[in-house]
């Protein structure tokens, strides 16, 4: 079943035994937070304080307190929206492809990966919820038998798909993380002295026991929903493509946004998850786990992805022209190129169709701090793409009368860095009570490294 | 897994140790009653014979869940309460696609998941039962019967067979 290619160097450094994976990975549980962590989560907290604040404003008072308007109907709301779920698509992505394609080099990387889906997916449904003005209605978006009619919802439109694809995604994409934490629960229940601890992880390893009854079935459920969310994983971009590509707006119209968002959430993605791991390695002192290779894998994926962003941008660029449309070339030539939105156009540009390829060269993806800083361009850049598409297509579209310039106010900042909070916060308690590595994951390929390359040994420059 | 009454325990410490003895005991006619690893050893699966059938139940699910939507979305939108989209037909199925996939994932994943959480007995709240706490950590634990198997003969084998330890309770 495992998959060993010898182009690979060790997935896994230091000679490690079975025993010392487990204390390695489990030992940031049991040991007291530094007093980095404790910082770290002040910070997310008071963005989370003031999140709740403009939360709470928008809710008594309403999306007046926004800056949208008739013409920029949908405004730094929907742009958060869309970065948040193109990041939340990288865990799955990173779970699920590689795992279906038995790459294991993903066993050190794919945990945190899907614990900052499940994060960025709630934090981009809160923004279509709100956006709704009544979130308290929200549920009239579902089908159910009701006392209107029954008047049932519009199964042709793609904001109805977008409600369906979400709460799906959110589901799986939780599910097939919680799966794959059962065995190591199990790990720290039967390892800690602490007694609360092994009530705790008792209770959330489901009474695991790692039987070979348990591990065939386990690892049925997981190729299955790995299979399925696949799937799921392509069409929850496309879906949100689609509420743009369906409308008659300059800019959205085109048959080239599902698979340019498709590619983008995952360039997103795979970028945040870079910036997470190269965390998690210096802080918890996980070189071993995560190394040089693991990194490198990513920015390969980041410079090819990278090129077909900047293929994307100029296929818009190039249709604006060649189709002759004179709404698509003003808004691409005299609004985004050039024109009041042009810092935004050129700095998306940039940041990812033009620094990624810095990647190309192999000191710059060894080299750690420039590979951190480039995947927070990456990041920038691309909500800078959502802001472009958003705002440029909105704020200046077929009559000038209509023409208006947005920018966000106070409260709409707010829940921007509310998110933000609450996505630092899952992810610091992410890091203080779960295990960051698949533990089980990790142990099986170290029978790989030993194979291939005998255990522990160095290879390229690792280390 | 059934509780065993009285078992003779053989504790490893490598997949490959536990993989030969396994190999060498079940040419002896000494079949494990179960097996508990760290991580999945698939040659041993395979050895035992452990095969699952929740793929076959996941495509039973998909496929009948998937009939069960298209069915709800033709009453709902063209029997119940009919109303004209911009000219659509009532019965729009290109845009039915999507709602239908992806209820398809939701459905399987559902169904699945509650599948397997009663085959394998792992739900919420379950105390499990430990053969050996070692057994998820770093230890390939391989347990059986007492009552179906001759004991001394089986203790001499797993000796042979290289077994860190041999445990009776």
């Amino acid at each position: 079943m495992s998959y060993a290619t010898e182009i690979r160097g060790p997935l896994v450094l230091g000679n490690k035994k079975l025993s010392q994976v487990s204390e390695d990975i489990i030992s940031p549980i049991d040991s007291r937070p530094g007093k980095w962590w404790f910082i770290a989560m002040f910070v997310a907290s008071l963005m989370l304080v003031y999140g709740a604040y403009a939360l709470y404003i928008t809710l008594t008072v309403g999306i007046g307190t926004w800056n949208v308007n008739n013409s920029v109907a949908w405004g730094w709301d929907i742009i958060n929206f869309v970065w948040w779920i193109g990041i939340g698509h990288a865990g799955t992505a990173f779970s699920i492809f590689l795992l279906l394609l038995r790459q294991t080099w993903r066993t050190s990387i794919n945990r945190a990966a899907e614990a900052m889906t499940v994060a960025a997916v709630i934090c981009a449904a809160l923004f279509p919820l709100i956006h709704m003005g009544r979130p308290w209605l929200f549920f009239y978006i579902a089908p159910y038998p009701n006392t209107r009619g029954p008047l049932w919802v519009n199964y042709n439109s793609p904001l109805f798909w977008d409600f369906m694809a979400i709460s799906a995604y959110l589901l799986i994409s939780a599910s097939f993380w919680y799966l794959g934490m059962i065995p190591d629960f199990a790990t720290i229940r039967d390892k800690t002295s602490s007694r609360i601890k092994k009530m705790v992880y008792g209770i959330l390893s489901f009474g695991w026991t790692g039987s070979s009854r348990e591990w065939i079935r386990y690892e049925s459920v997981g190729f299955v929903l790995g299979g399925i969310a696949a799937v799921l994983v392509v069409s929850v971009h496309s879906i949100v493509s689609t509420d743009f590509a369906s409308s008659v707006i300059p800019g959205w119209h085109t048959t080239l946004f599902p698979p340019y968002f498709v590619v983008g959430a995952i360039f997103s993605g795979f970028a945040m998850v870079m910036t997470l791991m190269i965390l998690i390695r210096k802080i918890y002192k996980f070189q071993d786990y995560v190394t040089y290779g693991h990194l490198d894998a990513i920015a390969r994926i980041l410079v090819f992805v990278s090129l077909i962003m900047g293929t994307a941008y100029l296929t818009e660029i190039f249709l604006a022209w060649y189709s002759g449309n004179e709404y698509e070339g003003f808004l691409l030539f005299r609004s985004r190129i050039t024109g009041p939105y042009a810092y935004e156009f050129w700095a998306m540009f940039i940041c990812n169709a033009l620094i990624p390829q810095l990647f190309w060269s192999k000191r710059i993806r060894n080299n750690l701090t420039l590979a951190f800083i480039i995947s927070l361009f990456i990041n920038v850049g691309m909500w800078y793409e959502r802001f472009n598409i958003i705002v440029t297509s909105l704020s200046r579209t077929y009559l000038p009368s209509v023409w208006v310039s947005y920018h966000p106010t106070y409260i709409e900042v707010g829940l921007y860095l509310g998110t933000m909070g609450l996505f630092s916060t899952f992810v610091l308690l992410f890091f203080r009570f779960v295990p960051m590595i698949a533990i089980h994951e990790v142990k099986s390929v170290l029978k790989h490294n030993e194979r291939e390359h005998g255990m522990g040994e160095l290879k390229n420059g690792d280390q | 897994m059934k509780t065993l009454n009285k078992s003779i325990i053989g504790v490893f410490g490598t997949e490959e140790s536990m993989m030969d003895a396994l190999c060498r005991l079940m040419a002896e006619s000494f079949e494990p009653a179960e097996i508990y690893s760290p991580y999945p050893v698939h040659e041993a699966l395979r050895a035992l014979n452990r095969r699952s059938k929740i793929s076959w139940a996941s495509w039973f699910y998909g496929f009948f869940g998937g009939l069960a939507v298209l069915a709800f979305l033709y009453y709902t939108a063209v029997i119940d309460w009919p109303l004209d989209y911009g000219g659509k037909p009532f019965n729009a199925f290109p845009s039915f696609i999507t709602v239908t996939l992806v209820l398809i994932i939701l459905i399987v994943t559902i169904f699945t998941l509650l599948t397997f959480s009663v085959r394998s007995k792992i739900y919420p709240f379950k105390k499990a039962v430990i053969v050996d706490s070692r057994a998820t950590n770093d230890k390939f634990i391989m347990v059986f019967d007492a009552d179906k198997v001759n004991r001394d003969q089986l203790l001499v084998s797993l000796q042979e067979a290289g077994a860190e330890e041999i445990i009776e309770k």
